[in-house]
């Protein structure tokens, strides 16, 4: 399964369980306080121990559908913040992607197709979506490996993926 | 070309904001399955007909309570019933005004509470009905009758103000009561 793969679908799931489940037990909860009040208006009383119970299991039903929906309330914060912290870690990412690209002195252009190089498009993709010729693209590929020092695709992104992985080791 | 610029967008160039959690949109679906059952398909001097009137009044219930300390944008004090704020609403889109609202805007919380406000009307009513006290009582029926008109109006320009946002702001509203998520085009100011 997918879900596996992706904490974030996992949660997601689970929100939507939790909530189906609160559903249920407050619609459960709305109808034994009724049958409750309903006997009480007609003539049963409250030393009837039938009645205790199921005036006992009605209370415990409500503090249950609290209870749950004081989890899923966090759930849903941790989410919530975890989703910040992702756009703030992307954020970061693509500032140390221009902080790097200002370091190279790359053109205008030569920023473009780092970029979708970083992307991982192929050159033949990112001359189409340029509508320029392959060569051109594979010129300005090599200027900037050039200006990067590095050999060719594969070391301009362990470059970033050395940056993303130091984090924590100063 | 800066990279932030394009950063947390992917291709769409919209950003997509969780606001309706899950609770939310089990309850606003499940009202209005009962609203239409009630309406159109059970029949009203039927047994079913009270039981799918009971459970519209208990979601209500659970919203209402999931409103006092529930998710962000689901809570009450997140889309307050404001009459004037409404009406400056109504004047901030004469002027071409296309502010995005996370939450409720304050002409649609308005319409939220009159929906609920009808329903636990009818609820009311309807449960007077079965009632020794109220049974066959004139005003009664005619006031649960009044109330089920008024709630069918209102529902129309619910779904008619929900398709207008949709449009006015480029916010597709529909799909966020499905998936949860609102998608924000970049060039507009949210609150
Ligand atoms: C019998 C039918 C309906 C009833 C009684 C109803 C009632 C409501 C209520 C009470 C809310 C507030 C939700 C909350 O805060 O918990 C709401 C919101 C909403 N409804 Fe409905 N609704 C109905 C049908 C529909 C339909 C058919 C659509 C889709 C076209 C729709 C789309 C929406 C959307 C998009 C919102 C959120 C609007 C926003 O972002 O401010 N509703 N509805």
């Amino acid at each position: 399964m997918i879900a596996r793969y992706f904490p974030a679908m996992k949660r997601e799931r689970r929100a939507i369980t939790l909530a189906a489940i609160i559903l249920l037990q407050a619609l459960c909860a709305i109808f034994f306080v009724g049958d409750v009040i309903f006997d009480l208006s007609h003539g049963d009383h409250l030393d009837d121990l039938h009645l205790i119970l199921e005036a006992v299991a009605a209370l415990a039903l409500c503090a249950g559908v609290i209870y749950l929906m004081r989890e899923l309330r966090d759930l849903l914060n941790r989410m919530a913040a975890m989703e910040l912290g992702i756009r703030a870690a992307r954020g970061e990412m693509a500032d140390l992607i221009d902080a790097f690209f200002d370091q190279w002195r790359l053109t205008p252009s030569e920023r473009e197709i780092a970029l979708m190089v970083l992307k991982g498009i192929d050159n033949d993709s990112i001359a189409k979506m340029r509508g320029t010729a392959q060569g051109t693209v594979r010129a300005q590929c090599t200027r900037i490996y050039a200006k990067a020092q590095v050999d060719g695709r594969p070391q301009l992104l362990s470059i970033f993926m050395e940056e993303l992985l130091n984090v924590g080791e100063g | 070309m800066s990279v932030s610029s394009t950063s947390d967008c992917g291709r769409s160039g919209a950003r997509s904001v969780a606001v309706w959690d899950p609770l939310v949109r089990l309850i606003h679906w499940g009202l209005a399955l009962t609203i239409v059952l009630n309406g159109a398909v059970v029949d009203e001097e039927s047994a079913l007909h009270e039981w799918v009137g009971y459970v519209a009044l208990g979601l209500i219930g659970v919203r209402l309570t999931w409103g006092l300390f529930g998710s962000r944008h689901a809570r009450l004090s997140a889309f307050p019933p404001n009459p004037a704020a409404a009406l400056r609403h109504l004047v901030a889109l004469s002027r071409g005004d296309t502010t995005v609202h996370l939450s409720h805007n304050p002409l649609g919380a308005l319409m939220v509470y009159n929906i609920w406000a009808t329903v636990l009307f009818l609820g009311a009513t309807g449960y007077m009905m079965g009632t020794m006290q109220f049974f066959g009582v004139d005003w009664v029926e005619e006031a649960h009758e009044i109330a089920f008109n008024w709630l069918l109006v209102s529902i129309v320009l619910h779904i008619g103000g929900v398709l207008f946002d949709s449009w006015w702001t480029g916010v597709p509203l529909v799909r966020s009561m499905i998936d949860g998520r609102k998608r924000v085009p970049r060039d507009r100011s949210v609150e």
